[in-house]
């Protein structure tokens, strides 16, 4: 097996089998009264919509079948359904047709319906024909809870417990055992903060009899102000943010400060509709404050092509298809992107439509502003008081003598050190407004009639009187927009459970997967909406529920949800990029808290700066800077940090609503071999060696920072023989002990006093198995 | 494996799923049968003028200094339209001489001498036409097919599509040299929404062959091995005890990248080539150069291999400086003419070219229009250039597409990036219409829904 590329020739054939498979579901689907969202639509969708759906420009012998209308009218005499004799429907006829001419869908569409696809459709029919709306497209309503049995009562902390309870008897589990209190408090300081618990924290925890010492902890997470880091992390993944330009260039550009206040936005729970709000219109809000403004950075974080020779207005439009593109994907999971060529074959989305929601974002200028921080403009004080001072110390000097000079110096070199005003890219109204048009096929050097402003006639009404950027901002962002809660629930629960309710987390359109537990994700968001859209809120209440809190050990249940639909386990996730470091430095006891500020540069290899047009330095930070969360680590687009990218941290080239978790052995290579990996280990070492006395206790401490648990026996016996083997071989060879110690101590890291060498190194070796560790790098 | 679930997923957890054994999905075959194994495309970053190379054009040489007739350059957009080329429609003359060579008696520059050489063993695509007129955006569709971010590299589409033979090598490797790396970065050569896994693997000519390869300072071999049979073994333990799979694929990597450390040096190990083979290519030992990374192309392709993307700039010859039509392309033609041609003539030598698709070419081509900076030079151009190919079930001997007089554009059979796409899948064995992915609920391709085979080109 290649472990680079776990695949062999022909996969695809198999998918593409299991493609058309569509789901398990049609089965029992038989037995059960016909449900069109369930069992109809997506059938409708995959074979059918391509030619006979939305799109009105390839539609073929004008039939629509997305709509009732369209799939009833008669049609010289003939109707697709035919409500009256419903044997007399051409669509049965030609589902049915052994006729290669009639057939439906045509071979060369190598689309094909299955048998009981046919069979559901014949029994649709005979019913009537009924069509239901989109589920997605529908208001969601807060669900009655499920009536359960005593042993699932038993079993829900909450609310959400009843909902996946209900699919599980169902489905005939039953949910695991709660985690063991190690890995709860492990899960849960991750899954919120991306620290793991102290070995104080996780002490006290476990020996906490207090009933409610999970909540009392999971609040206390939520008031961490890693939370913000933690999650903003997350957003920052689908605002595409990084710190530069993209394409040829790539410059370098200042954007922190919206990364910043998006984990400060986290931080203070602003609520979610608020929160969206600023980032699309902040700047349109009566009074807007440099925060607000500074939100607006979500849109600017688009790439900007300035190689020499370019059209402007060309890159400039293509940025308003990625703001486009990347509204649908995050805050409706549409795929708006597709309706920017032709009507959206699946989706009722028109191209004019498209052009539509264009006309909002067209009449943005795309400045840069100072967005001072408090701090700066704090030092700005301290050092321009002290300028006055001297100023005006000089202005009582008459005659030029030595002490003039030396003031004159003084202040020359206090101007000199006077902090910056940091700039960020936003959005601002514009002047003179556009005149917007279609671009026919999406070219926008072949524009098409007039559009002006609006939203796509499927989703809530926008008043009239708003049209505009602030407009269609409240407009996403209001209460009876059925896809925004949806969406961002269903992100949070793939954050947590590590797949989301709806699968297809950009996706909640026809062509998506339907809900696993569509009562769950509507009740928890009308529970957002309710409450005030706060995440916090939302967050507390999935973190508390049984769900979330149970073993992910995999057992026999496996065999009857290999895929763990039914969530009757919790799953283990590798962790994100960003915390795979974080975990590392944060067991190094280097971890530094310093939030906020320009991006740092903590160690990469040489020569990953010559992979992009220009040859850029990367400079390592010093001193606290070296050791900052990962979410601070300076992002170039065209060359990311190679540790991050080969843990899948999104390149910021487009939206990212999922990162994918992959496991090669480039991976390996980073944990064991990078030089910023060792120089953790050596603090590690030397931590473990300083806090703990005998070769046992340094074991087990070890296990306590990178794993949180203590060790078994056979785990202490193979570390110890570790230990006990690379002390005695560093002993024998000194070359490589004084090798690796020299090398510690150009790092500052070098071995305290009062150990040997051949001890330190040993040490080292362990506290790099220790961060090598699968579970190191796991949320169990 | 709940397979319906799995289907309707994009595919979520692919790694995980074929981590349970070897490969649940083991298959053997592809859509039909495959001419060419691997492939090695020779990237010319910059878009290398085929006025002075390939495209011989006698009028053009009459023309010299005439203006264009309108009806060639009406209502079309250029670079550098409101600067350097706004009033320039001044034809351009051939800069070189150009002779014919081969059995099929085809043009090369006085540039490329040895390229000339393997007339015979190539097809020769005149009429290639692409989307985009600006180097980033044309290097990102002439690699996905499409200027808009996050969709998959060809390289990560091949690999996905057909995997690798190579037990301890990356499947997809990107060797670059020349003065700059190419523009737009990872973006090249990025895996989109395809698994991460497929995404290419930049090689270094120096230092570390692979990052972060080498033991780190104190770590001999043994200790190396030492320490992975510990953790390998502490990792065995939580895969009992939580029945997770994936941490037998994570056993797996750290197995690989044990491997790797040793093959990886073994493969940058160029000592053991004959001198002849080093004078075949010109390659310097211990000096970066463009032959070195074609040796170690064959080398990675012997290796198993599937997909070597070899990127090498400067060819942008606008006339400014460092931009010239003289003196700074003689020097590009000079990197890689020997080369490019010793590669062809290698691989054959060793029976590795009826299994090895090579592809040679820019991300556009020039105008036969002068812009005038310091010096005369071309603009980015995009109705015609020239690319070649070779082995791998490509026709040898062989011109596909004419362009007019001028060279402007085809006068028969546009060779459109899609349906190149589509041909180098077909001699892959992968159907370009069946090779998709499903994303966003819609099944994406290479070729989006475009392409078709240039059967002309094949065997």
């Amino acid at each position: 097996m290649n472990l680079f590329i776990t695949n062999n020739y022909g996969i695809l054939f198999k998918f593409l089998t299991l493609a058309t498979a569509l789901s398990i579901d049609l089965v029992e689907a038989n037995t059960r009264e016909i449900n069109f969202n369930r069992d109809i639509r997506p059938i409708l969708s995959e074979q059918c919509f391509q030619c006979h759906g939305p799109d009105a420009a390839t539609r073929k012998g004008g039939l629509r079948l997305d709509t009732r209308d369209g799939a009833t009218q008669n049609n010289n005499g003939n109707s697709a359904i035919n409500l009256i004799n419903f044997a007399k429907s051409e669509l049965l006829v030609r589902i049915t047709s052994t006729d290669p001419d009639s057939k439906m869908p045509p071979a060369e569409s190598k689309k094909k319906l299955s048998k009981q696809q046919i069979q559901l459709l014949q029994q649709w029919i005979a019913d009537g024909a009924e069509y239901d709306q989109h589920w997605a497209f529908k208001q969601p309503v807060r669900p009655p809870l499920p009536i359960l049995s005593l042993k699932h009562k038993n079993w829900a902390r909450n609310n959400i417990d009843y909902f996946v309870a209900e699919k599980q008897e169902e489905a005939v589990l039953t949910p695991s055992p709660e985690s063991d209190r190690a890995t709860l408090i492990r899960r849960v300081s991750l899954d919120l903060t991306g620290i793991p618990p102290t070995p104080t924290e996780l002490e006290s925890f476990i020996s906490n009899k207090d009933p409610q010492a999970y909540e009392h902890t999971v609040d206390r997470l939520l008031e961490s102000p890693h939370y913000g880091e933690r999650w903003g992390r997350h957003w920052l993944d689908l605002a595409r943010y990084a710190d530069s330009d993209g394409y040829s260039h790539d410059a370098a550009r200042s954007m922190w400060p919206y990364r910043d206040w998006v984990i400060k936005a986290l931080n203070k729970d602003i609520p979610f509709d608020h929160f969206i709000i600023q980032q699309l219109a902040g700047d349109m809000l009566p009074n807007a404050t440099l925060s607000q403004r500074i939100a607006t950075g979500f849109h600017r974080n688009t790439q900007i092509n300035t190689e020499g020779g370019v059209d402007r207005e060309q890159f400039r439009i293509d940025s308003i298809y990625d703001r486009i593109a990347t509204t649908g994907e995050t805050m409706f999971g549409l795929t708006f992107g597709c309706a920017q060529c032709h009507d959206h074959k699946y989706d009722p989305i028109s191209q004019v439509e498209y052009y539509r929601l264009f006309a909002f974002f067209n009449n943005a200028d795309e400045p840069r502003i100072e967005a001072p921080t408090d701090e700066i403009l704090f030092q700005r004080e301290i050092t321009n008081a002290k300028i006055n001072k001297l100023q005006s110390k000089l202005s009582g000097l008459k005659t030029k003598n030595i002490n003039r000079k030396s003031l004159e110096n003084e202040l020359a070199n206090l101007k000199k050190s006077q902090p910056k005003l940091p700039t960020t890219l936003v959005m601002a109204k514009r002047k003179q407004s556009r005149v917007t048009r279609r671009f026919i096929q999406g070219d926008f050097t072949r524009p098409g009639e007039e559009v002006q402003p609006g939203t796509p006639a499927i989703l809530h009404a926008i008043p009239k009187q708003k049209k505009d950027r602030l407009g269609f901002a409240q407009w996403v962002a209001n209460q009876n927009n059925p896809l925004l809660a949806r969406v961002a629930i269903n992100r949070m629960w793939q954050h947590l459970f590590g797949k989301g309710i709806v699968e297809t987390e950009n996706d909640f359109g026809s062509q998506g997967s339907p809900p696993t537990h569509p009562k769950l994700l509507d009740w928890l968001s009308v529970e957002f909406m309710e409450n005030g859209w706060s995440q916090k809120k939302i967050l507390r209440l999935l973190v508390n529920s049984a769900t979330y809190k149970q073993a992910s050990l995999l057992d026999k249940k496996i065999d009857k949800d290999p895929s763990n639909k039914w969530l009757a386990r919790q799953n283990r996730l590798r962790l994100d990029a960003e915390l795979v470091r974080d975990v590392a430095l944060n067991a190094s006891g280097l971890l530094s808290p310093k939030m906020g500020g320009p991006g740092v540069f903590p160690p990469q290899p040489e020569g990953c700066m010559d992979l992009g047009q220009h040859r850029k330095t990367w400079s390592p930070s010093n001193g606290e800077d070296r050791y900052r969360r990962a979410v601070y680590t300076y992002r170039w687009r065209n060359t990311p940090h190679p540790a991050l990218k080969v843990f899948d941290a999104p390149d910021g080239l487009s939206a990212c609503t999922r990162r994918l978790r992959s496991n090669t052995p480039l991976q390996a290579l980073t944990m064991m071999n990078d030089p910023a990996f060792i120089e953790l280990a050596m603090s590690l070492a030397n931590r473990l060696m300083s806090e703990a006395d005998s070769i046992s206790k340094r074991i087990h401490l070890g296990f306590q920072l990178c794993v949180n648990r203590s060790p078994n026996s056979e785990e202490l016996h193979l570390i110890t023989k570790l230990v006990e083997q690379q002390f005695k071989e560093f002993s024998l060879d000194v070359s490589e002990s004084k090798a690796l110690v020299d090398q510690a101590t150009m790092i500052d890291q070098a071995p305290r006093k009062i150990h040997n060498e051949a001890e330190f190194s040993a040490w080292t070796m362990a506290a790099r198995v220790l961060l090598n560790l699968d579970e190191t790098i796991t949320r169990e | 494996m709940g397979l319906g679930s799995i289907a309707l997923s994009t595919l979520i957890n692919k790694d995980s799923i074929k981590a349970e054994d070897n490969n649940p999905f083991s298959p053997s075959t592809t859509h039909f049968l495959p001419k060419a194994k691997n492939v090695i495309y020779m990237f010319m970053g910059g878009g290398p003028s085929q006025f002075e190379l390939y495209d011989w054009k006698p009028e053009l040489a009459k023309r010299h200094g005439n203006d264009i007739p309108d009806e060639f350059v009406k209502g079309k957009r250029f670079a550098f339209m409101n600067s350097t080329f706004k009033q320039n429609n001044k034809l351009l003359g051939p800069i070189k001489k150009f002779n014919q060579h081969g059995q099929s008696g085809m043009w090369f520059s006085e540039n490329i001498p040895n390229i000339a050489t393997i007339a015979d063993e190539i097809t020769m695509f005149r009429t290639c036409k692409t989307n985009l007129f600006n180097h980033a955006p044309a290097k990102l569709f002439m690699n996905t097919g499409t200027g808009i971010f996050g969709r998959p590299s060809m390289g990560s589409w091949i690999t996905y599509g057909i995997g690798s033979e190579s037990q301890s090598l990356p499947g997809f490797v990107v060797l670059h040299s020349g003065p700059r790396g190419p523009r737009g970065g990872a973006a090249n050569w990025a895996s989109g929404f395809l698994p991460t896994t497929y995404q290419g693997v930049p090689l270094r000519g120096s230092g570390d062959p692979i990052l972060n390869l080498a033991n780190p300072i104190g770590v001999t071999q043994k200790r190396q091995r030492d320490s992975i049979d510990v953790i390998n073994q502490l990792n065995l333990k939580r895969l009992l005890a939580t029945g997770d799979p994936e941490i037998n694929t994570r056993i797996a990597s750290y197995e690989m990248a044990y491997r790797m450390q040793s093959s990886a040096p073994e493969l940058m190990d160029i000592s053991r080539e004959s001198k002849a083979t080093l004078d075949l290519y010109g390659v310097k030992p211990g000096k970066p150069s463009f032959a070195n990374n074609c040796l170690l192309a064959r080398r990675l392709v012997q290796r198993g291999t599937r997909f070597v993307q070899l990127y090498h700039t400067n060819w942008d010859s606008h006339g400014g400086p460092g931009e010239t039509l003289t003196k700074d392309f003689d020097k590009v033609t000079n990197d890689i003419d020997q080369a490019s041609a010793a590669l062809i003539k290698d691989l054959k030598a060793h029976g590795m070219l009826q299994d090895t698709l090579v592809i040679w070419g820019g991300e556009f081509g020039r105008t036969p229009m002068s812009e005038a900076r310091q010096t005369k030079g071309r603009n980015h151009h995009i109705d015609a250039f020239t690319m070649w190919m070779a082995g791998g079930g490509i026709k040898p001997g062989n011109i596909v597409g004419t362009t007019d007089e001028f060279g402007f554009g085809a006068i028969d059979q546009e060779c459109h990036v899609h349906d190149l796409h589509a041909t180098i899948l077909h001699l892959l064995g992968l159907d370009h219409k069946e090779l998709t992915f499903r994303f966003q609920g819609r099944d994406f391709r290479l070729t989006d829904v475009h392409g078709k085979v240039i059967k002309n080109a094949l065997l």
